[in-house]
């Protein structure tokens, strides 16, 4: 038996959507901080695999980029999360925040960055203050039309991060997650690691959402990043000793 | 992955099951689902979040388990594991089997249904809303997500039911997925419904037949960033359809849209006629959009009017509308001239008559059931020019030639296809269009 000749045309267009991990790999990350943050992007992968997969609406990319004394792109050019890999960082160093923002304002740029796709998604782990002056450039990255457009999301890592500042990021407090300690760090990152899936084909919206002013049911376009499902955030004060893996 | 059970755990239901987790399969926005198993077979649980284990939803669950399924492609609840109020709770329903693909399997080119299954999928989803429409509730989330098919054969499967409540009751749980809401709930005027569900099968269909969005055309292609103020304009506020008649100002664009360019004139008129009524009237007046019994119509006329093409055996679509004009139907593929076989005419209802067509139980009973078949297009084996059709029914058949002599078609017997000649099912005269 012939085998019908498969039906014309190809995939659903989609659009690209690039997330990026930010990571602080200054001293103070130095030993666990940094061995957590390691094992826990590593984690989330197979499972960002398997949510781009059954998304047709992204193109996911993914890249990674570290700071401290400095800034450099680990990964060079944005990759396709299906050949992303994680590759461990270690920390040393001071904070250099804002050569960092530099650097992500340089990638956000159009070119490299097409004039067409989905908006960014650019996840910050700290546990400290700049030792910069980041404020000249973050404002830089967000005068950027695709900086605007980002979503993004901040994970505050110990009590001696800069919550001011990483606010300053988000734009949003409660996009300013909290990780004390090490079983937080992990359920953060994982649910960060969520938002490009979100902010592209957001799933069904619950009701009674904390966006929700409870009379509408229209998508809620204040800010970019409530998108975001918040009610799914973990929450801090209930990850106890059952949550160690 | 790790959830909120641990493998290994033992749950007891309200029906005092006794329903041990095996792995959890996958989470959404509103909880997990996990594998399970009970007395040897398996079953799927899902588990809400504890913001989303209301009070609410728990009433809907037991209304649902009491009422049951309307039909068997619904992975619906059927029993309940909670303990008390304030805590976690979740439902048992059948377990999705591993032959059954995502919508997103076929966007993503993973699956290549034929166009046959591919109507046939069509069919089934839409008569399964109509069921459940039937029965009073409306569904609020029909989009890629929550539905499966098989693409060896157009079976389909529908989950997540716990959303399913009767039609205008305030108590459902989501407002939908963007890019299927309906621009009432867009733009925050109104909450689902069964006419907001009649909006999301169209954009299903749409995306099932053309393999992209009714409103994604160059008002999307100029947008450049895709964030939620622009969804809400094009979904919402300032929807056009992509082929509106009077409003041209969204058609495909070559480059991003291709795949609507290619799909849309491949289709008979008639189906298009649908897409057409749904994105332009249907977009504003939420009571004036295509029911399913019309989209049933048409798309059991769409299975029935496939032929191949004789050079390569694409599936080509028979479309009358070019058949009255005489107009030729061209293979998409090879661009040969195809003719059309002899079809035949029973009521708004056309079978064409290629090697082993079939007539199902909706062309004499109208009951929509295109599972049965009742008759089937065969070879004479004397004469194998002659092609006639065997009666597969329970009640026999009268033949009636052109001259108007009648003779009998007793069950298991077959009439020759002849030009002018009729046959009478009973219910229904069947007249051979040549």
């Amino acid at each position: 038996m012939t085998k019908t000749l498969k039906r014309p045309g190809g995939e659903l267009s989609s659009r690209p959507l690039h997330f990026i991990w930010i990571v602080d790999c200054s001293g103070s990350m130095f030993g666990e901080k940094i061995g957590t943050v390691n094992h826990a992007i590593q984690s989330t992968i197979p499972e960002m695999v398997d949510s781009a997969q059954n998304n047709p609406n992204a193109q996911l990319l993914v890249r990674t980029l570290k700071f401290s004394s400095g800034a450099s792109w680990v990964t060079v050019n944005p990759v396709d999360i299906e050949n992303f890999t994680w590759d461990d960082l270690d920390a040393g160093g001071v904070t250099d925040l804002g050569k960092a923002f530099d650097m992500l304002a340089a990638q956000l740029t159009i070119p490299p960055m097409t004039d067409r796709a989905l908006p960014p998604v650019l996840v910050l782990l700290s546990d400290g203050q700049p030792t910069d002056d980041y404020k000249k450039s973050l404002n830089k990255l967000l005068k950027l039309p695709w900086g605007k457009k980002s979503v993004r999301i901040a994970i505050s890592i110990g009590q001696d991060a800069d919550d001011n500042m990483l606010q300053e990021f988000t734009g949003n407090p409660e996009l300013v997650l909290q990780a004390n300690n090490p079983q937080a760090l992990v359920k953060m990152i994982k649910w960060a690691s969520t938002a490009a899936s979100q902010v592209s084909a957001p799933s069904s919206k619950p009701l009674g959402n904390k966006n929700d002013n409870g009379s509408s049911g229209k998508l809620n376009g204040e800010k970019a990043a409530t998108v975001l499902d918040i009610n799914n955030i973990p929450n801090a004060s209930s990850i106890g000793d059952k949550d160690i893996w | 992955m790790e959830g909120q059970l641990k493998s290994g755990a033992i749950l007891i239901s309200e029906s005092l099951n006794k329903y041990r987790v095996v792995t959890l399969l996958g989470a959404g926005g509103q909880g997990e689902v996990y594998k399970v198993e009970c007395n040897g077979r398996h079953y799927a649980l899902k588990w809400y979040f504890k913001h989303m284990a209301t009070k609410e939803q728990k009433i809907i669950l037991d209304n649902l388990i009491t009422k049951g399924t309307p039909d068997k492609s619904f992975l619906w609840p059927q029993d309940l594991i909670y303990n008390k109020i304030e805590e976690s709770y979740g439902y048992i329903m059948p377990l999705r089997p591993e032959n059954f693909k995502s919508i997103v399997d076929m966007m993503k080119r993973r699956v290549e249904p034929t166009f046959y299954c591919l109507c046939r999928a069509a069919y089934n989803l839409t008569s399964c809303y109509q069921k459940l429409h039937s029965m009073g509730y409306s569904y609020h989330d029909i989009s890629f997500g929550n539905l499966f098919f098989n693409p060896e054969n157009g079976d389909v499967l529908i989950c997540d039911n716990d959303n399913v409540s009767a039609n205008g009751l305030d108590s459902c749980s989501v407002y939908g997925t963007p890019r299927f809401m309906a621009p009432e709930i867009v733009k925050g005027i109104a909450k689902p419904s069964r006419n907001t569900d009649l909006y999301s099968l169209a954009v299903l269909l749409f995306y099932m037949f053309m393999m992209g969005h009714p409103l994604e055309g160059k008002l999307e292609a100029n947008i450049k960033c895709m964030d939620i103020h622009a969804m809400n304009e094009i979904y919402g506020y300032n929807p056009v359809f992509v082929y509106d008649p009077i409003n041209k100002s969204n058609r495909p664009v070559s480059g991003y849209h291709d795949n609507v360019l290619i799909f849309w004139d491949l289709y008979p008129q008639k189906l298009r006629a649908l897409f057409n009524d749904s994105f332009t009237t249907g977009l504003a007046s939420p009571n004036k959009r295509v029911t399913e019994n019309i989209w049933l119509d048409i798309l059991s006329n769409l299975m029935t009017g496939i032929v191949r093409c004789p050079a390569c055996d694409a599936e080509i679509f028979l479309d009358e509308s070019k058949a009255k004009v005489n107009v030729a139907h061209i293979c998409w593929n090879c661009n040969c001239t195809v003719q059309i076989p002899v079809s035949i005419i029973l009521g708004k209802n056309r079978v064409v008559l290629t090697k082993g067509a079939k007539l199902f139980s909706h062309h004499i009973y109208s009951d929509y059931n295109m599972n049965t078949v009742i008759g089937t297009v065969v070879q004479n084996p004397n004469n194998p020019k002659v092609w006639g059709i065997r009666n597969m029914s329970n009640c026999n058949w009268t033949y009636i030639k052109s001259d108007g002599i009648q003779f009998a078609i007793p069950i298991g017997k077959s009439a020759p296809i002849a030009k002018d000649a009729k046959i009478n099912f009973g219910q229904i005269i069947g007249e051979f269009n040549i």
